[in-house]
């Protein structure tokens, strides 16, 4: 375990400062001057001027590290940024998928109403070609009345004929009867003159 | 199979397998190839891929018919149907499960079969050949229930009406015969040659391709193709292609049709061919989709070479199987 942790530590230190130009130089640089300071057997002022010096590296390492706490902060914000932002994302791919997916049924749909009209064409256009019925219901109608027309003219001339040929046929027969009558008239007569002829013959 | 043999070899049949991932054509030397579609449409195909994972002697004589049930794969070639497991196929085991052959009248000469049509309701398989007559045989006890007698030379080709339980035939004396499946008489007969606006009597009488969609019915071949109502037997479109067509198919709301001619014709219901699409073989025999709901849609064509094309999008030719 502690190896690892101080392997980690020196990756981690080599990564951000590897080459020992920077900040990891400054504190050591600061340090070792503390240490002369501290030691330094010069005069006062030589030593004021060293304090100073440590002063500046002091605040340049304050404010190097200020500058990386508020990069870190930075980086924390971009970070829940690009996540927002990614959720978005996600979001608008689903909904694209759920709109794709619609799309497809709504062409299905369409393509058999598509089909279903082209039927409806294809057979009106063979209808098309027959006649009309309104036509063909008033040509029937038309012949119908004929029809009724000429029979009422068949019977009227039937009757007509049965008429006819009944005063023929009551023509005919007084002819007949009269000719009978005549008949037995003229027989009885010369039967009469016989029957005379005979008396007085007598 | 020498470069002389590929270069005269036609395929005439084409079915997929019950799972949509295998596609098995036959051609004029009798074989059957069985393709998978897997591999060859996978984004890492290669030249390999689109040859096949197995080709097996299945008849004597072309194998001019294809019929794909749930499980099995019929083939029939001269005069003698078989009868193929798809998981003994898949695992490349080519072995007939029966080989049987309808009663032929004659035994002097064996007449092809030319079409098979499956009808569901009975499971009948329903087949028609050489000798101007229809077989209808049970699938289960393997007897041939009926025979269909009327047309006056070969039959062409077959296709089910499954509502109304009809068979339709069409053949070379240019007749589209409607019989009816339970009593096995004809119930219609349409001679589509003496239909003024399909007729084309240079080109001759006969009908070689019938798909229905119960109240539709496509014919073609010498005549036009044309669509018919079958309510009303009359024809209402009749579609400008001049070469004879042997396969059409009803796809959503339009029509697919191949034929005479480098061409599949894309064409509307109402009578306009929308697109013909070139592709490799100088004349087409058979084309087939898959439908199945889990695998990529594609169309598949064949015709007198040995290349088999591939469309994935309805629109052109992906790439070529071979054999």
């Amino acid at each position: 375990m502690g190896a690892v942790t101080d392997d980690e530590v020196i990756r981690k230190r080599l990564l951000i400062d590897g080459d020992g130009a920077g900040d990891d130089r400054r504190i050591n640089v600061l340090l070792k001057s503390f240490i002369k300071w501290s030691n330094s057997t010069s005069t006062p002022e030589e030593g004021n001027i060293q304090y100073q010096r440590m002063l500046g590296t002091l605040s340049q390492c304050d404010f190097s590290m200020g500058k990386t706490l508020l990069v870190y902060d930075m980086n924390l914000k971009e970070m829940e940024n690009y996540e927002k932002i990614y959720k978005d994302i996600e979001q608008n791919i689903s909904t694209a998928h759920d709109k794709i997916a619609e799309c497809k049924k709504e062409i299905q749909r369409a393509k058999r109403i598509r089909k279903n009209r082209q039927e409806y064409d294809a057979l009106a256009k063979v209808i098309q070609q027959h006649p009309d019925r309104h036509e063909t219901m008033k040509q029937l109608e038309a012949l119908d009345k004929e029809l009724q027309q000429l029979s009422r003219i068949k019977d009227n001339v039937e009757d007509k004929l049965e008429l006819r040929k009944k005063q023929f046929h009551v023509l005919l027969s007084t002819i007949q009867e009269l000719q009978q009558t005549l008949e037995i008239d003229e027989k009885s007569e010369t039967d009469d003159t016989q029957e005379s002829s005979m008396e007085s013959g007598d | 199979m020498g470069p002389i043999e590929l270069l005269h070899m036609s395929v005439f049949s084409q079915r997929f397998s019950p799972c949509g991932r295998f596609l098995a054509a036959g051609n004029n030397y009798g074989e059957i190839a069985l393709f998978s579609l897997t591999a060859a449409l996978s984004p890492e195909a290669t030249n390999l891929s689109q040859k096949p994972v197995l080709t097996f002697t299945a008849h004597e004589g072309p194998v001019y018919s294809l019929l794909s049930t749930d499980s099995q794969l019929l083939s029939a070639g001269n005069g003698e149907i078989s009868c193929w497991n798809w998981s003994d196929l898949i695992k490349r085991n080519p072995k007939a499960i029966w080989t049987r052959r309808p009663n032929y009248k004659t035994s002097l000469e064996i007449p092809e079969i030319n079409a098979m049509a499956l009808s569901p309701k009975d499971n009948s398989l329903i087949v028609g050949g050489g000798d101007n007559n229809i077989y209808i045989m049970d699938l289960e006890s393997g007897v041939f229930k009926s025979v269909l007698e009327g047309h006056s030379d070969y039959i062409h080709c077959l296709t089910v009406r499954e509502r109304e339980g009809e068979i339709l035939s069409g053949g070379e004396d240019g007749a589209v015969r409607i019989w009816d499946s339970r009593t096995a008489q004809p119930v219609h007969c349409i001679e589509v040659y003496k239909y003024q606006e399909c007729a084309r009597p240079q080109l001759g009488r006969w009908i070689s391709c019938l798909t229905t969609d119960s109240d539709w019915l496509l014919c073609g071949g010498g005549p036009s193709l044309s669509l018919w109502h079958l309510r009303s037997m009359s024809p209402t479109s009749v579609f400008p292609i001049s070469g004879c067509q042997r396969q059409a198919m009803f796809y959503q709301d339009m029509i697919l049709s191949t034929g005479e001619g480098p061409y599949l014709y894309h064409s509307l219901l109402g009578g306009k061919v929308k697109a013909q699409i070139p592709c490799t073989s100088p004349s087409l025999n058979t084309l087939a989709l898959n439908v199945h709901p889990s695998e990529p849609r594609v169309l598949t064509l064949g015709g007198s070479s040995d290349h088999i094309d591939v469309f994935t999008n309805l629109s052109y030719r992906a790439f070529s199987l071979c054999f």
